[in-house]
């Protein structure tokens, strides 16, 4: 029997609506729901060594949930516990500064994910390798073409060796020989992880990938089961 | 591993705790901090013909500014009143900018705030850090003006460095105490920006320590102002002897920046992840 390590209970989120003075004066007289609730008693729970994909439409809760289990949000209402070092993958790229170079980007990238000096410098002659960024590691990030930046994005997001990986629809980046070796590496990265739980909309990768699926509907995990049997009900529940 | 160690996220330490936990969380970032200051002061002078010379251009003809406004309201003043009201505006943009970078922390990272999790406390320290190493970049225009007035270089001069940390600390802890507070309403980045407006004329900038103990009342009252001694001590460096500053006076400044501190660094943890929704 393997060990549980992300355990949801219950867990339910808000986000608060901002109300201005002049609709708070008037919202006296009205009853106005002042709240916007994205995940309604989601419980879930992932074991040692499983990749778990959650899909649902857009706007269903599937982010919220990787959110909530990273830390961003913390849950209104129940629970959420992790066993070991969590790492979330999403908006690869995040806090890319224009002004600098490939290489001063990589460095910042690798410590706003949360790694520390002596791992970067470790870590940088392989990430330069995989970007295929070539000379122009030297140069500011803002002579980049968009594919080239998410090249370096997803070189350094994917150095990372956490316990617990949370991937958020980060597939699909550069042109189609990249988009391949990306997909190899993120493969690999799921492998070599203990645990991953996926956001994606590519069904056919979840299906590759995946031990188990559940299927996210408005805030609510609405099923949990083998993938062809999720994307069944997802299709069910959606049409 | 096993199933014991699984621990609840975003777990912290009792709240009583903020101040010392803050803290190490900053130290345990350092590389993170370092990367974003970096960040911020490259983005800062990006595409500037003269680059960082910008942070002494600026202190400088603001001075001189201040110096014929002074001198058409007044008339004669001391032949070092520039030089007092350069490095008050020097040390004054030290904590006025430091104060509204923090403030407004967390609602300029919302982007990062979204997708990627770390202590949040790193957001106003960055904003704190980046304006003190800038001030202190400004701080170079000292050299050529104590040539300019004969002014000895002495160990004193030291206390223009410690002046520009000790304006960065006093605007940390209101910082870190309002910028939660600025998610929910942007309101309070307004209202700083205002403040900082209207403090620098009730903080010694435009006039000095001395000027206001020659009014009596008035002098008795400044003293109060927190601003007041990172201020007065910058001066006394540049001119290069010990400070007159009563002991009291210093104790004072550095009392309200550890007090808000204490109360900052406990007001953000308590309310930050909440803020953060707001965003």
């Amino acid at each position: 029997m393997k060990s549980t390590v992300i355990s949801m209970e219950n867990v339910t989120l808000h986000f608060p609506k901002l109300s201005s003075l002049l609709s708070m004066v008037t919202g006296v007289f009205k009853k106005k729901d002042n709240k916007f609730t994205a995940l309604r008693a989601v419980t879930l729970e992932v074991k040692a060594g499983e990749v778990f994909g959650l899909i649902g439409k857009n706007g269903s809760g599937k982010s919220t949930i990787l959110r909530v289990m990273s830390g961003i949000y913390p849950p209104d209402e129940g629970s959420c516990y992790v066993s070991g070092k969590v790492s979330l993958l999403a908006g690869i790229g995040t806090g890319f500064s224009q002004h600098q170079t490939g290489v001063e980007n990589a460095m910042l990238y690798g410590s706003i994910l949360g790694h520390n000096e002596s791992e970067m410098t470790e870590k940088l002659p392989e990430i330069l390798e995989f970007s295929e960024l070539g000379d122009f590691i030297h140069e500011p990030i803002r002579t980049y073409s968009a594919g080239m930046k998410a090249r370096l994005g997803l070189a350094v997001a994917s150095a990372i060796k956490p316990d617990i990986l949370l991937i958020d629809e980060v597939l699909g980046v550069g042109d189609p020989q990249f988009r391949e070796k990306s997909k190899t590496r993120i493969l690999n990265l799921v492998e070599q992880t203990g645990t991953v739980v996926i956001v994606s909309h590519s069904f056919g990768l979840m299906k590759d990938i995946c031990d188990r699926v559940g299927v996210v509907h408005k805030g609510k995990l609405v099923m949990v089961g083998t993938p062809s049997e999720a994307i069944d009900a997802y299709y069910e529940i959606t049409e | 591993m096993s199933g014991e160690n699984i621990v609840e996220v975003g777990l912290k330490p009792p709240l009583i705790k903020a101040p010392i936990y803050t803290l190490r969380e900053v130290l345990q970032n350092k590389f993170l901090i370092r990367n974003l200051v970096v960040r911020e002061i490259r983005g800062k002078y990006r595409n500037a013909l003269l680059g960082y010379t910008w942070t002494f251009i600026e202190p400088a003809l603001l001075a001189i500014v201040y110096y014929f406004l002074f001198y058409m309201l007044a008339g004669n003043p001391d032949e070092l009143y520039a030089m007092w009201v350069l490095i008050g505006i020097i040390i004054w943009g030290c904590f006025g900018k430091s104060l509204q970078a923090s403030v407004s922390s967390l609602t300029r990272n919302k982007n990062t705030i979204h997708l990627v999790y770390f202590p949040r406390i790193v957001f106003p320290m960055t904003a704190v850090m980046g304006n003190i190493v800038t001030t202190l970049m400004s701080c170079v225009v000292v050299f050529p003006i104590m040539m300019i007035f004969n002014l000895p270089l002495t160990i004193y001069a030291l206390l223009i460095p410690a002046s520009v940390f000790l304006a960065g600390f006093l605007a940390t802890g209101i910082g870190v105490m309002l910028a939660p507070l600025n998610c929910i309403y942007r309101d309070i980045e307004h209202l700083i920006r205002f403040i900082v407006r209207a403090g620098f004329f009730v903080s010694p900038v435009m006039w000095t320590y001395e000027m206001a103990l020659e009014r009596g009342m008035f002098g008795e009252a400044a003293v109060y102002n927190p601003m007041l001694t990172p201020i007065t001590l910058a001066r006394h460096g540049l001119e290069g002897h010990a400070t007159t500053l009563p002991s009291t006076v210093i104790a004072l400044c550095v009392g309200f920046g550890i007090l808000t501190w204490l109360i900052g660094s406990y007001v953000f943890e308590k309310y930050e992840r909440r803020a953060v929704k707001y965003l």
